[in-house]
């Protein structure tokens, strides 16, 4: 029987320009069926259109935000989106909406927004840190 | 007790073969570390241009979705559950 | 805990290299040590003289700069990838480290990093 690690998970790779979407979730699944912790997952870069409430693929495909967005809340793992990647990137919650005055906001839920320092912390506190790039 | 960690790096490679950064990964492998092919880069499997490691593994889904399975032996091919128990006996791992 | 922040990928064409910066920078901010390492491409960062007004970008160079005064604590290139693309050594910006051999310099970090 192993020892019990915590992960952080980075997603860098945007759903439908990568495959980073679900490599990362079936990776996080298997994760969790080890009996390890998930600390947190960071969307960062091109990673936060993960995040987005208005990702509407056909009804007969996949759909990798919901997907992940189930995954996060059902395990309650912290689903984190950089700040600075999500607002140039048209990503924002209530709270940025109303700073910005913008029209709209499309955060999914259970996805907050809040910055590097978070990925900072990961780096120090989680045991394994792990990138979920595009292959472009 | 935890089990003794591996001394080398643990190579998570997802850019196909040509790619700078497959090049690059390639050539920076010392003897000690084990090299995943996952996503684009398990087209490696099959490229008569590229020379894989001998602990080389790559993940059995992605071989499987480019119809490659005939170009890896089975047991160098990995499920995700194995990619998390490889993940767990390195310390150092570089996402590619 | 140390942590190498890999930029290969050439300025103002993507966005990857400024993110890989804010990393960079963040570490700092919060006391981690981090360092720089250019390969391939991204070695382009390191030329001197460049303006980046005509494409409507803000010149990376600036940002490039700030970097020791933001406490990151070395820039390396990748030797070779500067002899390609940077021949000239007055062409490159001052107080960059070559490495000789990548490989080398990735063992010696707990954590490398690619921003994307």
């Amino acid at each position: 029987m192993s020892t019990s690690l915590s992960y952080t998970l980075v997603i860098t790779g945007a759903p439908w320009s990568s495959q980073a979407a679900q490599t990362s979730l079936a990776f996080a699944r298997a994760v969790i069926t080890a009996g390890h912790r998930l600390d947190r997952v960071f969307l960062y870069g091109d990673g936060v259109h993960l995040a987005s409430a208005l990702s509407a693929p056909p009804s007969d495909e996949p759909h990798w935000p919901q997907q992940w967005s189930e995954f996060l809340s059902e395990h309650q793992i912290p689903g984190i989106a950089c700040i600075a990647s999500a607002l140039r990137r048209g990503l924002v919650d209530e709270r940025e909406q109303a700073r910005y005055e913008l029209s709209a906001h499309n955060l999914r839920a259970p996805f907050q927004i809040a910055g590097l320092g978070e990925w900072v912390d990961s780096t120090l506190t989680s045991d394994r840190v792990l990138y979920f790039h595009g292959s472009a | 007790m935890s089990p003794a960690l591996h001394p080398g790096t643990l190579h998570i490679l997802n850019k196909a073969p040509g790619h700078s950064r497959f090049i690059t990964c390639l050539a920076n492998l010392t003897n000690q570390d084990t090299l995943v092919l996952t996503e684009n880069a398990v087209l490696a499997a099959s490229d008569a241009d590229t020379k894989l490691p001998e602990g080389t593994v790559a993940l059995g889904a992605d071989i499987e979705a480019r119809g490659l399975s005939d170009a890896m032996p089975v047991e160098k091919q990995i499920d995700h559950q194995q990619l998390v128990r490889l993940t767990e006996q390195y310390a150092r791992i570089i996402s590619w | 805990m140390t942590t190498l922040i890999v930029i290969d990928q050439a300025p103002y064409g993507t966005w990857v290299g400024r993110e890989a910066l804010d990393m960079a920078f963040s570490l700092a901010a919060f006391d981690q040590p981090a360092a720089l390492l250019f390969i391939g491409a991204g070695v382009a960062w390191l030329r001197r003289a460049q303006n980046a007004a005509g494409i409507g970008q803000k010149t990376l160079e600036k940002n490039l700069s700030a970097a020791p005064l933001f406490g990151i604590e070395q820039l390396f290139a990748e030797q070779t990838a500067c002899e390609r693309f940077l021949p000239d050594p007055d062409s490159r910006v001052k107080g960059i480290t070559m490495a000789g051999s990548v490989n080398h310099l990735l063992e010696q970090y707990d954590h490398v990093v690619f921003a994307g």
